[in-house]
């Protein structure tokens, strides 16, 4: 039976799983006031590196963006810059209620309403904002999709590009990141999805 | 230890130095030695009165030379759309007397333009700044008037009155349908959450 | 210096090195970055490792405050109000709350003034140990974050235990505050009071007493007290730059007149004295606290307002001050005797310290300073953003 399983590529993605939801390396970026809540996440309270996610200074080594709760139009431009030049696979966390639907600034002219119009979001955490308790489940909830295969919100990016890119330009209007999105999905073999 | 550093120092000036005055005294200081009549007690600590646009820029300085208040504590604006104006009002603190003077100065609010005190009290840059850009009033003799915090920002000057954030927010950005169609997401639809975590609540 | 780059026959192998147009370079520390406290750019121009000019970029973290406050109602606003500053935000509904009770000469019970001082003296101690973590983070003592942060989330627990939330409290109304003290809290908040009083001797041997934080920390940063004055420091800033204003003895809000307390000062105004001012200040909060707990009288908590919905303040305005953790605090109100505030103007602290202040300090100072620099001035970018 789950002669799947057994096939020599299955037991390696394995392997690979379990050893990348161990070293999870968040990107050091406070993007709002929900980062408050994160020192007491790292530090010897809760203590996230225990799980293996420890802050990471440069995007080009970080797995996890961790957007801590409302983005303004100005800082949505430099996390896309980040998040392009992040090397997949990586996974955003949306962190708290004002990635989900604009939480308490839902009439601000400044904040965007909606994270995953401008990024695939691979979980959201609610909140206002999350406890270190609730971020420490939501990252196990991470590590548990990563160990299943599931956590491929990534490859949304390179199938989805004019969707996402859409919305950017409506944001905050054209910026130069220096990647070519489209022909980096084509050499991960990503195809666009036909619409 | 914590009193004495106040009053042994030559680089203040010297209306700034001396026994502390009363409200009052200060009503009677500021008619005398800044030409200014009708301030008034307001509370505790508080003395307010009105200032012509014209005469600001020689009110503050006369305040801060020949009454002694040092500290600019803020710039506010006012926005009367029904009476046409801005009103600027300029929070002085000083620290000889323990007292703030609230002085309140009406612009008209058509080409909104105001003298600049920086040369006075060069924390009024900050907020003569943030008025320029959030309200559009210019101030003359100010030469860094350059955006600020709205460097992305091509609307009008978000806090006048007739500018309505919340249809702004409506018209520019999308909120979440709050029927979502969950076999879409559910059967892997290409745009929405992937996932939410349990018992993550606050 | 030119020996790098001439030859040993005299010719120069690198022309044009030196040349003034080649030494400047542009270097940002952009809003990503761990040695900024907040989400915060400063654009520096550098030669070698000396900072020339330095011009600071905020504006990431608007969000309109002032036009929201102005769009919701009276009793809306509380809730979003905390959120203007991040590490210290009890000050932003306190200020609040005496805005609205000055305007409409509302009476506030002595119980909740006394609870409303405990409120804002452990939101300070809070605050002060977190900058202790980021400044110690400046310099790679990253035990002493570990150690402050954790010692701060006790605190967080008081405030859980008293008003349900751990950072934003939602506490402060207009009238008074919400709910009374649980029972047995005093003797809680008396235990913590106790703990972070003793780990202040072991902050001293790690932290404060550190020979590589002597080193890196004093001399460095030095704000003179002219320029303080005249820049518009205040709070720690002017403190230890020798100039002892504190709002809570010079403007005294709540019941601060009748407390006893020192306002701590000192004569160098470089970062280490910044950081030993807040030190000694958490020692007086500790002091005040207890004086509250001991004095606290019985009564209501909370004069309550009726039908908050439909409530109306009185057409006037006010100016009402706070010593928060990081300087002045002010909020000024006008309201038109509507519903909703005609126009709330909120002046952070960080207003002059980290905008024109930490312009002109980063002048001069070396590039591994610079992050020191920003956080012994606790610049607070959320207060400046609003």
């Amino acid at each position: 039976m789950a002669d799947t399983e057994l096939t020599q590529r299955g037991a390696w993605n394995k392997v690979i799983a379990n050893l990348k939801k161990r070293s999870l390396w968040m990107l050091h970026y406070c993007t709002g006031c929900g980062a408050v809540e994160l020192p007491p996440t790292m530090t010897s309270r809760f203590d996230m590196e225990r799980f293996g996610i420890m802050p990471m200074v440069t995007p080009r080594q970080a797995d996890i963006l961790l957007i801590t709760g409302y983005l303004s139009v100005k800082t949505l431009k430099r996390v896309i810059l980040i998040y392009e030049q992040m090397v997949a696979p990586k996974y955003v966390v949306g962190f708290g209620s004002c990635t989900i639907n604009g939480g308490m600034y839902w009439n601000s002219y400044s904040t965007i309403k909606s994270l995953d119009q401008y990024l695939p979001v691979e979980l959201f955490l609610a909140g206002c904002m999350p406890r270190p308790e609730a971020i420490v489940t939501g990252f196990n909830a991470l590590i548990d999709r990563i160990d299943r295969g599931e956590a491929n919100s990534w490859e949304d990016y390179y199938k989805n590009y004019d969707f996402y890119h859409k919305n950017q330009l409506h944001a905050f209007g054209e910026i130069e990141t220096h990647h070519d999105i489209k022909s980096d999905g084509r050499y991960f073999g990503i195809a666009e999805a036909q619409r | 230890m914590s009193g004495q550093s106040k009053t042994m120092d030559t680089d203040r000036p010297a209306a700034a130095l001396g026994a502390a005055r009363s409200a009052a005294d200060l009503v009677v200081a500021i008619a005398a030695d800044a030409n200014v009549a009708g301030f008034s007690v307001k509370g505790p600590r508080r003395v307010e009165g009105r200032v012509d646009a014209a005469s600001l820029h020689s009110f503050a300085s006369a305040l801060r030379t020949r009454v002694g208040f040092e500290h600019l504590s803020a710039i506010s604006c006012v926005d009367w759309l029904a009476d046409g104006q801005f009103e600027l009002v300029y929070h002085f603190w000083s620290y000889r007397d323990n007292c703030l003077v609230s002085a309140h100065v009406r612009i008209a609010r058509d080409s909104a333009s105001m003298e600049t005190i920086t040369d006075l009290w060069q924390p009024a840059s900050f907020f003569e700044r943030d008025i320029h850009e959030m309200f559009g009033v210019t101030f003359q003799g100010n030469t860094d008037l350059e955006k600020y915090i709205l460097t992305d920002w091509a609307g009008p000057p978000p806090m006048r009155k007739d500018f309505v954030s919340r249809d702004f927010a409506h018209d520019h950005f999308e909120f979440k349908d709050y029927e979502p169609s969950w076999d879409d997401l559910v059967t892997g639809g290409y745009h929405g959450s992937r996932g939410v975590a349990e018992g993550s609540n606050e | 210096m030119s020996d790098i780059v001439t030859a040993s026959d005299g010719r120069d192998i690198m022309p044009g090195a030196f040349a003034p147009e080649n030494r400047e370079y542009n270097m940002f520390i952009g809003p990503n970055h761990p040695g900024i406290e907040g989400n915060f750019a400063l654009k520096l121009t550098v030669e070698g490792d000396t900072i020339i000019k330095a011009k600071t970029e905020a504006g990431f973290l608007h969000r309109g405050f002032e036009k929201l406050m102005e769009e919701r109602l009276f009793i809306q606003n509380i809730a979003i109000v905390a959120r203007i500053c991040v590490p210290d935000p009890d000050p932003n509904e306190e200020n609040y709350a005496r805005a609205i009770e000055t305007i409409a000469n509302i009476e506030v019970p002595r119980r909740a003034q006394f609870i409303r001082v405990l409120v804002l003296e452990l939101s300070r101690i809070a605050s002060h140990l977190f900058t202790f973590g980021g400044h110690a983070g400046t310099i790679g003592l990253y035990t002493m974050p570990n150690w402050s942060i954790s010692d701060r989330d006790r605190v967080l627990d008081l405030f859980e235990e008293l008003t349900g939330g751990r950072v934003y409290h939602i506490y402060n109304m207009p009238g008074g505050v919400r709910r009374d003290l649980p029972d047995g809290f005093k003797d809680r908040v008396r235990d913590v009071m106790n703990f972070i009083e003793d780990r202040l001797v072991e902050y001293d041997d790690l932290f404060f007493n550190n020979k590589i934080m002597l080193q890196r920390a004093i001399g460095i940063g030095i704000l003179p007290r002219d320029k303080a004055l005249a820049w518009g420091a205040t709070g720690p800033d002017l403190r230890a730059a020798g100039f002892a204003h504190d709002v809570r003895r010079d403007d005294p809000y709540e019941v601060y007149s009748e407390l006893e307390f020192e306002v701590p000062t000192a004569t160098d105004s470089d970062a280490y004295s910044r950081t030993m001012v807040r030190r000694r200040e958490i020692e007086q909060s500790i002091g005040i606290v207890r004086q509250v707990l001991d004095r606290m009288p019985e009564g209501p908590v909370w004069n309550k307002q009726p039908n908050p919905l439909k409530w109306r303040v009185p057409a006037g305005d006010a100016y009402v001050r706070t010593e928060s953790s990081k300087g002045e605090y002010a909020y000024y109100m006008v309201s038109d005797g509507g519903v909703r505030p005609y126009r709330v103007h909120v002046r952070g602290a960080s207003v002059t310290h980290g905008v024109h202040i930490l312009e002109n300090m980063l002048v001069g100072a070396r590039i591994e300073d610079a992050s020191q620099i920003m956080f012994t001035l606790d610049a607070c970018p959320p207060e400046v953003d609003r």
